[in-house]
């Protein structure tokens, strides 16, 4: 008698298993990310919040209109897309290129421990004390310009942060110095699961070093480059101490990104409505990619 | 062992009730930090002393964070009882409604206002008290000029003329640095309109509203300032330097003139005690003899809105304004006070602040900043296009035109 | 044979010059750092930069050492560190354990979301997210800031946590189960313990993060008994003054913890993101 009844039990238990294992997750996500994310979409839809005594006022989508219409928005928007493809495409480049050098067969495990240890400092330092350190150095009077003036790379003293010729490329740089070292990890891993085999039979069909990398190292990478790309992008859209603290968007707004661009809004205009709206169309691109993300995810696991 | 558990119990009942009957006043600024280690401190246990019942709490930040985490803080009904205000923050915060009126609270404590210096008002109603102020006038290298056989300048003409005598950039050597970062933008005001006001003129009209286009002496003043850069006499890295940055030029004799805080002389003779410098009034523009506008910076002082203790919070207010506490207060702080018979004690001892006092009692205090709203992105859209006109992409008038739009759009 | 073996010669030299110049890009900055740490505030903005001349001193690490409340951040910032690690470890655990070994009707929607709240600018959220805290009666404690970054980290944490996970052969634990085993004694019997590189990775990841995080660790807390070490570094810049070599000193002595971590874990938290980033 009680045995179907164990059974659907049983079964019932089964089914909801999968969420209780997640339960801890949802329910801090739900609280603190669902529910403010929540406020913000409610701020984005209305005029006069926090900083206004006026009631607030349902405006619909004219904030979203307001903010996509906007010159500055709109220059914020591709100084954005520079500062994340740029930084994306060039972690890459150099995280591979190290975990690369960092896995060859030439090197004895104790250099590549002392090296290992050298190439992943950038990545101990917060983001502020990176701010004020390149500060520093890049400042018109401060050791870069000194020794590339000595080396005679440069004619005369570059003002990196404060010319609006070289300040994004300066942030970009100064990103990527601080960011290659979680893909060169990454990258070191995946070198290391990369069975040897493949190689050896790849040598045997006569592959010089460079098609090995071409159709041995890519390939197998392939879903690590992808995963770490997509995230990366997303953080890096996100990067805000960084700019701040070197450029504050400026010079003559070269390097105001969306982050910068909002971070204004909120607290020095005091438009939340504004500020809110930014972050929603930032969410809005973030989640297009996470969409890209789980998808390429979906096709490696199959 | 239960006679001691008893007797525990008496103490810990008799602290709760002694506890429960003080008030505690939550006092959230940005000054502890950076004054002497425990001075602050000292001045609020004196005031604890004088007040039995009222304890005080301080909520201490660094100054670039404290604005916005009292918005934050108003936003959500936690905002301390006694809160440290900067001019610029003042008129978004009272719109917030975060702000305590002072002048109810002087009306309740019947307190007589003609010992303060200053008040700030909004809508005729006072919310900020300005305890300690700190001029801006001009701070020149002595060694410098004197090897160029150049006097501390006092007109606009001479200023420019020791400018471009002191400047050798094959040495690394500029006559002045105009710090114009756009995360912090009070180069707009220490550096920039400082000229303007200081020459009598004025960037807003009769009704307080901005009054940028049209105005002769204010665009008199943006062009004098690009000649400046134009004639290549300024130290590099202007768009991105903050001020801090400036007076790291300044110790390092790499640039004779700045427009500075009196708050930095004690740090500038520790970073170089070797730097020999004497500080003037700013220059006037030729043939104008009336009094000069100095630009300050204040620490404020106001009360939060919510506030369960608002008769203890304005008895802190009083105290930190009262001739005993303003002097004190200053004394620490190298400022002047905000109480007019404060006699801070810098002042007789230091020839240098006697000078400093000479120049704040012949000027005005002169900062049109204080209190308008969103001070700080006035300054950053001031800024954007006096960078564009500084690299000569724009005119002046087109300059001064789409900065007067921002202001308007803000204004409204 | 002895052209490879010249060729060799010159591949090791080449690898060499690669190693060293990238060396000088990553250390070089960080050198100039720790050096300038014991220099004067003047020597800092000396040109020509003061680069093996200046007095060398210890005064910005002894004043920052001294000062009980710059201590006082560094117990805070281990307290709360540590505490995110674990709260993070353990959550992306059974999180991952539910996404690498269960199919089920959201699965592919609830990992979205996962992913998905990373997607916000995190300064955006600041307001309403602290007006929650402060209704949830938690500002200025460390449940606040330990709940925070557990909400920063778990998104990777659980995609590296399934990731390593899904190397591991299912028949693993289904022979456990066989046996009788319930599902959770399995994750918990079975794979934890050879998931090692994994939980380290995941570990690594969050306590780097939690150590140094700022915006909100600043915006959550009000009294600097619950301040962290980035937030004694922000102390010490003025409103008109920087102290740059102790901000210096503090910062290297704040990134030691880290780097040790790195060093004494390297191993395995490499070979801990391997798995979490083959099969995100």
């Amino acid at each position: 008698m009680s045995e179907p009844a164990n059974i659907g039990w049983e079964q019932r238990k089964r089914k909801l298993l999968p969420y209780g294992y997640l339960s801890p997750t949802l329910l801090l996500l739900a609280a603190l990310t669902v529910i403010p994310i929540g406020t913000v979409f409610l701020y984005s839809l209305v005029d006069n919040v926090i900083v206004n005594p006026n009631p607030p006022v349902f405006v619909g989508l004219d904030n979203y209109e307001e903010v996509l219409t906007n010159r500055k928005f709109r220059g914020a928007l591709s100084n954005t897309m520079y500062f994340s493809i740029v930084s994306v495409v060039v972690h890459f480049i150099i995280g591979l290129s190290f975990a690369l050098l960092l896995n060859s067969r030439l090197l004895s495990a104790n250099v590549k421990a002392i090296f290992r240890v050298i190439y992943i400092l950038p990545w101990v330092f917060t983001a502020s004390i990176i701010a004020i350190l390149w500060r520093l150095l890049l400042n018109p009077h401060g050791v870069v310009n000194f020794v590339l003036l000595e080396l005679g790379i440069i004619p005369e003293l570059n003002e990196w942060l404060s010319d609006r010729k070289l300040a994004l490329n300066a942030v970009t740089f100064i990103n990527i110095w601080s960011g290659y070292p979680f893909y060169m990890v990454s990258f070191l891993a995946g070198l290391q699961g990369i069975p040897d085999d493949l190689y050896e039979s790849g040598r045997v069909d006569g592959g010089n070093a460079w098609q090995l990398f071409r159709h041995i190292t890519l390939p197998q990478l392939r879903p690590i480059i992808i995963s770490l790309a997509l995230l990366d992008f997303i953080w890096t859209i996100h990067q805000f101490t960084l700019i701040w603290m070197t450029t504050g968007g400026g010079p003559l707004r070269s390097t105001e990104v969306l982050s910068t661009y909002t971070y204004k809004a909120a607290f020095s205009s005091h438009e939340y409505s504004i500020a809110s709206t930014i972050a929603m169309v930032i969410l809005a691109i973030c989640t297009f990619v996470a969409i890209f993300y789980v998808r390429s995810q979906r096709m490696a696991d199959e | 062992m239960k006679k001691y558990m008893l007797a525990l119990m008496v103490v810990l009942l008799l602290s709760g009730v002694s506890m429960a009957q003080d008030v505690v006043l939550e006092f959230q600024q940005w000054w502890e930090p950076e004054l002497p280690e425990g001075s602050f401190r000292a001045i609020l246990d004196d005031f604890e002393a004088a007040n039995p019942g009222i304890r005080v709490e301080t909520i201490s930040g660094p100054y670039l964070t404290t604005k916005d985490q009292i918005i934050a803080s108003a936003a959500t009904g936690t905002m301390a009882d006694v809160v440290g205000l900067d001019g610029a923050w003042v008129n978004v915060l009272w719109k917030q409604g975060a702000l305590h009126s002072l002048t109810q609270a002087m009306a309740d404590a019947m307190y007589d206002d003609s010992e303060l210096a200053a008040q700030i008002q909004l809508a005729g109603e006072t919310y900020m008290i300005p305890i300690a102020n700190f001029i801006y006038p001009v701070f020149v290298n002595l060694d410098m000029l004197g090897a160029a056989g150049i006097d501390p300048p006092s007109t606009r003409a001479e200023f420019a003329a020791a400018a471009e005598a002191l400047t050798d950039p094959d040495n690394n050597v500029y006559g002045w640095a105009q710090p114009l970062s756009l995360e912090q933008p009070n180069g707009i005001q220490n550096d920039t309109m400082s000229w303007l006001w200081a020459t009598g003129g004025s960037m807003l009209d009769d009704m307080g509203q901005p009054n940028l286009v049209g105005n002769e002496m204010l665009a008199d003043t943006m062009a004098y300032i690009k000649s400046l850069h134009d004639a290549g006499v300024v130290a590099p890295g202007a768009f991105a330097m903050k001020e801090n940055e400036k007076v790291e030029e300044f110790v390092n004799e790499r640039v004779a003139m700045i427009i500075n805080t009196l708050a930095h002389f004690t740090l500038i003779r520790e970073r170089n005690p070797d730097l020999n410098f004497d500080i003037s009034a700013l220059p006037a523009a030729e043939g104008y003899d009336g009094p000069r506008g100095l630009p300050y910076a204040s620490w404020g002082i106001g009360i939060g809105a919510n506030t369960e203790h608002k008769a203890e919070a304005w008895k802190l207010i009083e105290y930190l304004v009262s001739v005993d506490g303003n002097t004190k207060l200053t004394s620490i702080a190298n400022a002047f006070p905000g109480n007019v018979n404060a006699t801070p004690d810098f002042i007789q001892t230091d020839p240098l602040f006697m000078t400093a006092f000479e120049i704040f009692q012949e000027g005005y205090l002169a900062n049109e900043f204080t209190g308008l709203p969103a001070a700080e992105e006035l300054m950053r859209q001031f800024d954007e296009p006096f960078q564009f006109y500084l690299e000569g992409e724009i005119e002046l008038e087109e300059f001064l035109e789409i900065a007067q739009e921002e202001w308007e759009a803000i204004f409204e | 044979m002895i052209g490879s073996r010249r060729q060799i010669l010159v591949r090791k030299i080449l690898i060499w010059i690669a190693l060293i110049l990238g060396a000088c890009f990553a250390g070089l900055p960080v050198l100039w750092m720790v050096s300038s740490s014991f220099k004067s505030n003047l020597e800092i903005f000396a040109y020509p930069p003061a680069l093996i001349d200046y007095s060398f001193s210890f005064d910005a690490y002894k004043a920052v050492l001294s000062d009980p409340g710059q201590l006082r951040f560094f117990f805070n910032s281990y307290l709360v560190a540590i505490m995110v690690t674990i709260c993070t470890v353990v959550t992306s655990i059974l999180a991952g354990y539910s996404f690498s070994r269960y199919d089920f009707r959201f699965k592919k929607f609830l990992n979205l979301i996962i992913i998905g709240v990373q997607s916000v600018p995190p300064i955006t959220l600041m307001i309403p997210y602290f007006g929650l805290i402060v209704w949830l009666g938690i500002y200025n404690s460390y449940t606040a800031l330990v709940l925070t970054y557990m909400v920063f980290t778990l998104s990777y944490a659980i995609i590296m946590m399934t990731g390593y996970f899904n190397t591991l052969p299912r028949d693993l634990d289904e022979a456990v189960m066989i046996d009788g085993g319930g599902s959770f004694v399995t994750l918990w019997r079975i794979l934890v313990p050879i998931s090692l590189p994994g939980i380290v990775a995941v570990g690594v990841y969050t306590f780097m993060l939690a150590w140094n995080e700022f915006l909100f660790a600043l915006t959550l807390t009000r009294t600097n008994d619950m301040r962290t070490v980035p937030i004694g570094i922000h102390l010490l810049m003025g409103q008109h003054s920087f102290e740059w070599n102790q901000m210096l000193a503090l910062s290297v002595l704040g990134s030691l913890p880290v780097l040790i971590l790195f060093l004494l874990f390297q191993r395995y938290f490499i070979a801990g993101m391997s798995a979490g980033s083959v099969k995100g």
